[in-house]
């Protein structure tokens, strides 16, 4: 809780320019445990990019040792010079280039089958492992939501962390199967293709060549004017999505007030920016492919105009003479060169939105949660329900203390309120018992025990708490009130509801106890909410409980007979409620009257009237109100 | 852990409804149809394909150029030069009509993604009208977070098929039906061993469709399952801490995400599939034209430099069956998503405006309920029973009764919120269902038990129902409910930003903000429920006052707790399980309704007592005692 907005901002910046090395690495350890189906994949990739490189070659060959040799009737010196695959003899039949070419092309088809399942194969295991990494990933953001205290969620929208498990792990998921498979085969295939043109004739592979390194400029020039555009579109759509955030879950109040055509009109705006900045950045994407098309067919006309050219003039170049199926062989090879380029290009985009997301990932697994679990905290033994507060201090923000040394004691079996103006420091003072926050200095004991010894999970189980804003989620009824002990029969979970009052609605809800709530259990009015969150908690049996203005929608009818039905419940156990209502507390064996973060008066409700201070301020006024009210049409 | 494991299923919630009716490519017709809002751009896109793939059709055919001229050039020995010259204008077509390509390409993919950009924005624009006005037992069964997945994820992927795979599809499709025509012309015996390839890409097409598209689905719908219990988590973070169920949930959490594992494997299963399929279906019928091809020309009935051509427009067919497992995999997730779409799109509210509906304007504010009966659904338990009273104009109504008694039903069904089950309600002896929904809220002012505040400045939430109002009314609103004081504290005043949820202020200045809201609207009818539960005893005086001022002349609904807040009312209905138990004034409530003795009786005699320190009061609190 000592962290202000400002430090998570800093580590959140100082986390963005880290190497992408680092991140690579990161995601290493992630792939290690795949790493026997990684080599595998590896090496079907090799396979299959021999394949690749083969086939062309060999219906190449099928030109230089059948069809050019069988057409002009002669072995044309040419030709039967780059045929290595098989040399028939001069006075072969057609018949037997038929024959030969036949063994030929089923070569080439059992290659093709061979090609293809090896693609399918490799698919399906990057897509194998890719998914488990995803889902690891996506257990660990999710386990490190719950590590994280509610600290770092008031200074950080829910959005945003959501946003990595959802958003972020999208594009490590889109990255990892065919574009990582593309893009490692790709620069596979162009380093063999090049190597095997330069083999083949090193003048025609640097005419092929010769337009690689314009392809490579023109890819970075536009790619990076893409990326500039698509930071503006991720600002823009970033708008839209709070803009529809905001709305839908606003829907009730904007036909209240007949916005709807103004709210249509608004979002129609931010809509439109970014459809705009969208279109302004796919124009750089859309250039992308059709100048790499094109710079292709360039090479293609460079290498079959050369080709050609050298191979009429009949002169060697560089020593090396050209034929015809080498020209036919080169432009097959240049095509085959220059897609894996243009199918990088477009690749690389998304391996690299996947390093950002896996920054983003991996830097929110990193945070170090501000209040975690000593390396020797123990289970919390059961709680007889003494609990103290010595000289306690708590900030949210750095220099601004929300409690000044407070100190209280309550007895087990007691119960203690707190009354004071909105701020004080009641609900601080309510989130340091089951440690939700820590404190600044001063400490937080139970049974004797500091809060921060014992591991959170095994002190909380033994704290109910019944919050104003009472979060339901959105399951059955029977479901919900579960939650406080899953476990509890659907007796017991009657019985609950029954105590906290709440049992004569459930009835006449749709399905009863199975009626599905909405979300955060919409569809029921506040004090309804209430009621199944106290019926939870006294379903949990907490050793402590703790009732944060938790009847503050109830009528005071039903209050008062849960408030009956909960002493019963809670007959030897501690309990802290903070109410606004003073009538509620009036049974309490401890008032404490908190101002300013500080306890200005404490004592029986009796005592502190008898006092005439502070409570008794607090008290009157809300009393006077009652009677002035009341007596008003009397003396009228 | 004393805890025994979970009985519940790790199955996400919110999950329970039926799913709708099975996807069909109708669905994406549908889709594909909001391509025609944008024609211009569509001739410009299309058209381009045409030109572009009528250039990319050239490039074989002086390929072929430029091989038969060597040939020609190496056979004949003897005009070299021609052939030369030739091979340079060949060169120089084939350089030209590759930028005519590139530019065409890029006029077609970049209008093609401008119609998508369009086509999405149409979606989301649809959607979110569609969704405000939506009607609330629709919200109440429904999560934003599921709306929230239609809006964007299920938008982008029908965008993705508009901007790619369409293109794709049709582009392919063109230079299939170009390809075919143009070998047939040159070479019919050839074409002849093409051709069985055609009903065999269209059956694995068919086929594979048809499985991936559920499967698409179900990935669609796990999504939407994942996301919802991560926002439940994050929504409901401290609960789930005090209750110390993070493992559970975790589990949960874990279970969504092993079923949205195994769904994409199935997925990556079936195209694993498929892609080789595909790619051998193309390869395999390049193989067999080689044979064939080699056959004429080892019989001399070809050259080679016809069937390089030949075979470089094979290529050109059998470059769409690559991209058949591409485009496939498109319009399944599209067809999926735009059924998703359209699924909120034809949601029809409940509660729309009738045909011949009047407007509403100029109301005194009479308010009769009459035998109301309302339901939740048919033949349901009903939640109002009955329900009959009457409001003269001007006149406040208080609304008192436990938990659950149907109080906030009531208040709903004034503005048309919700629909009666039976009976009628009527303003101004008009029967709400008879009037247009807008006229009839214009003439209410609500303040709701919970407060939102919408992003933006506290000037801009005050006039959220009368964006045009001036800053002078939005001041005089502000200052009759009490706001105007904390507001002017604020360094920035009016200007001040409210946070995500309203969080940079307190409960009470928030409820504040929202009378001042509902005041600015100069409605004649009132609805206040509840609006001072959450705030400390100064805090609600002053809220107190602001609404007394609210309330002089206007017709108001009041829900309170408390005696004191309703006991002047001019008439207060008493509910009990959803009927009115009593109904009259104060005075007479108290000689009549056991029900309201009670209510009072334990608000006061708590206090009474304690009142005893002060002899003043306890003379007055006698002197009002029944």
């Amino acid at each position: 809780m000592m962290l202000g907005q400002r430090d998570w901002v800093f580590q959140q910046e100082a986390r963005k320019p880290k190497a992408v090395g680092e991140t690579l690495a990161r995601f290493w350890t992630y792939f290690r445990g795949y790493a026997h189906v990684l080599l595998m994949v590896g090496l079907l990739v090799v396979v299959s990019t021999y394949l690749q490189v083969a086939i062309p070659n060999l219906m190449g060959q099928a030109v230089d040792c059948f069809l050019a040799p069988a057409a002009q009737g002669t072995v044309a010196s040419t030709s039967a010079a780059n045929c290595w695959y098989t040399t028939l003899p001069p006075q072969s039949t057609a018949d037997d280039y038929i024959r030969g070419l036949g063994g030929l092309v089923l070569l080439i088809a059992a290659m093709f089958l061979a090609s293809s399942l090896l693609t399918g194969l490799q698919f399906f295991l990057m897509t194998y492992t890719g998914q488990n990494v995803l889902r690891r990933l996506r257990n660990e953001v999710f386990a490190h939501i719950h590590r994280l205290s509610l600290g770092y969620y008031s200074t950080h929208e829910a959005g945003d962390v959501m946003s990595r498990i959802t958003n972020d792990a999208d594009t490590v998921q889109q990255a990892i199967s065919f574009p990582l498979i593309s893009v490692i085969q790709g620069s596979l295939l162009v380093v063999w293709i090049g190597y095997t043109m330069l083999t083949e004739s090193v003048p025609l592979a640097l005419v092929a060549l010769a337009v690689t390194p314009v392809m490579f400029v023109a890819t970075s020039w536009l790619s990076g004017r893409a990326r500039q555009a698509f930071r503006q579109v991720r600002r823009s759509v970033g708008n839209v999505n709070a803009s529809l955030q905001e709305n839908l879950s606003a829907v009730r109040e904007a036909q209240a007030f007949n916005r709807e055509e103004q709210n249509i009109e608004t979002f129609s705006e931010s809509n439109a920016a970014s459809r705009n900045a969208s279109i302004r950045a796919v124009a750089y994407t859309s250039a992308l492919q059709p100048t790499l098309e094109a710079l292709g067919y360039v090479a293609v006309a460079l290498v079959a105009g050369v080709g050609g050219a050298i191979l009429l003039t009949g002169q060697s170049v560089m020593g090396s003479t050209v034929s015809l199926g080498l020209i036919v062989a080169f432009i097959a090879f240049t095509q085959r060169f220059n897609q894996p380029i243009s199918q990088i290009s477009a690749m690389w985009t998304n391996v690299q939105s996947a390093v950002a997301g896996g920054e983003r990932i991996f830097g929110f697994i990193d945070l170090v949660p501000d209040l975690q679990d000593a390396p020797d905290a123990v289970e919390m033994p059961p709680i007889e329900g003494r609990v103290v507060f010595d000289r306690v201090w708590a900030e949210y923000e750095p220099g601004q203390p929300v409690l000044r040394d407070v100190s209280l004691t309550a007895r087990p079996g007691q119960m203690v309120a707190i009354v004071g103006p909105t701020g004080a420091g009641k609900t601080t003072m309510a989130n340091l018992i089951p440690r939700f926050y820590d404190v600044s200095a001063g400490s937080v004991s139970i049974d004797g025990i500091d809060v921060r010894a014992v591991t959170a999970r095994s002190l909380r189980a033994q704290i109910g708490i019944v919050l104003q804003d009472s979060f339901l989620f959105s399951d059955s009824v029977m479901n919900n009130i579960r939650y406080g002990r899953p476990g509890a029969t659907d007796e017991e979970v009657v019985a609950a509801a029954r105590m906290a009052h709440a049992d004569t609605f459930i009835q006449r809800l749709p399905d009863g106890y199975q009626t599905v709530l909405g979300e955060r259990g919409s569809g029921l009015s506040l004090g309804q909410r209430q009621l199944l969150a106290i019926a939870r908690a006294a379903l949990a049996r907490p050793r402590i409980l703790i009732l944060d203005e938790a009847t503050s929608s109830v009528d005071t009818r039903t209050e008062r007979l849960i408030q009956k039905a909960l002493e019963e419940l809670l007959r030897g156990r501690t309990s802290f409620v903070i109410a606004h209502r003073l009538s509620t507390i009036r049974h309490a064996d401890q008032v404490l009257a908190i101002r300013d973060g500080q306890i200005v008066e404490r004592g029986t409700h009796d005592e502190l009237l008898a006092a005439r201070g502070f409570y008794y301020e607090l008290y009157m006024r809300q009393f006077r109100r009652d009677i002035d009210f009341t007596a008003e049409p009397v003396s009228a | 852990m004393r805890r025994p494991p979970d009985t519940r299923q790790p199955l996400p919630r919110g999950n329970r409804r039926p799913r709708g009716p099975r996807p069909n490519f109708a669905t994406l017709v549908r889709a594909v149809r909001y391509v025609g809002r944008h024609r211009r751009l569509a001739i410009l896109a299309y058209g381009s394909l045409f030109i572009a793939t009528a250039a990319q059709l050239l490039v074989p055919q002086l390929v072929r150029v430029i091989i038969d001229s060597v040939i020609g050039g190496v056979q004949t020995q003897a005009d070299r030069a021609s052939a030369i010259q030739a091979l340079i204008a060949a060169m120089l077509a084939i350089v030209l009509v590759a930028g005519v390509r590139a530019l065409f390409a890029f006029s077609q993919q970049y209008n093609a993604e401008r119609i998508s950009q369009n086509v999405a924005f149409d979606f989301r624009n649809e959607l979110f009208a569609r969704i405000q006005r939506l009607s609330f037992s629709y919200l109440d069964r429904n999560q934003t977070g599921q709306l929230m997945i239609r809006a964007t994820d299920d938008v982008e992927k029908v965008r993705l098929f508009i901007g790619q795979g369409l293109v794709l599809a049709l582009q392919s499709f063109v230079l299939l039906i170009a390809t075919l025509l143009v070998l047939w012309f040159s070479n019919p015996t050839l074409t002849l061993v093409v051709l069985p390839i055609l009903p065999l890409a269209f059956a694995v097409f068919t086929i594979f469709g048809a499985v991936a598209q559920p499967m698409f689905m179900a990935v669609q719908v796990r999504m939407s399952a994942l996301n919802t219990v991560l926002q439940e988590n994050v929504a409901g973070l401290k609960v789930v801490r005090a209750f110390g169920r993070e493992p559970e949930e975790q589990i949960r959490f874990a279970g969504a995400a092993d079923a949205l594992f195994t769904q994409q494997l199935k997925v990556a299963r079936a195209f694993s599939f498929l892609f080789p399929i595909a790619f051998l279906i193309a390869n395999l019928g390049q193989a067999a034209v080689l044979y064939f091809s080699g056959r004429q020309i080892i019989g001399g009935t070809l050259t080679v430099g016809e069937w390089q051509k030949f075979s470089l427009y094979l290529a050109y067919v059998f470059l769409p069956m690559g991209q058949l497992g591409f485009i496939i995999n498109l319009m399944s997730q599209a067809s999926a998503s735009a059924q998703r779409i359209f699924e909120i799109l034809d949601t029809r509210s409940e509660i729309e405006n009738r045909p011949g509906a009047v407007e509403l304007d100029g109301i005194s504010g009479h308010v009769q309920f009459e035998q109301v009966t309302f339901r939740y659904f048919k033949g349901g338990e009903p939640v109002l029973s009955d329900v009959t009273f009457e409001v003269q104009p001007g006149q406040t109504v208080a609304l008192l009764g436990a938990t659950g008694s149907g109080k906030t039903t009531i208040i709903n069904l004034l503005p048309r919120f919700y629909e009666v089950s039976e009976g009628r309600v009527r303003v101004d002896g008009h029967d709400v269902r008879d009037v247009t929904l807008e006229s009839l809220r214009a003439q209410i002012g609500i303040v709701l038990q919970e407060t939102t505040l919408f992003s933006g400045t506290i000037r801009a939430n005050i006039a959220y129902g009368r964006p045009d109002a001036g800053l002078d009314e939005i001041v005089a609103a502000a200052r009759a409910a009490a706001a105007h004081d904390f507001i002017m504290d604020f360094p920035l005043g009016y200007e001040t930003p409210v946070g995500e949820r309203g969080s940079t202020l307190s409960g009470g200045q928030k409820q504040r903000i929202a009378i001042a809201r509902a005041l600015l609207t100069s409605p004649r009818i009132l609805i206040l429920d509840d609006s001072t539960s959450s705030v400390d005893v100064a805090t609600e005086y002053q809220i107190q006052q602001a609404l007394q001022q609210l309330m002089v002349g206007r017709t108001a609904f009041v829900i309170a707790q408390r005696i004191s807040t309703v006991r002047n009312a001019d008439l207060i209905l008493v509910l009990d399980k959803g009927r009115i138990a009593a109904q009259g004034t104060h005075a007479e409530l108290l000689e009549t309704s056991e029900i309201y003795a009670d209510i009072y009786s334990s608000q006061l005699l708590d206090d009474a007592p304690a009142a005893g320190v002060d002899g003043h009061i306890t003379a007055r609190t006698v002197s009002v005692a029944p």
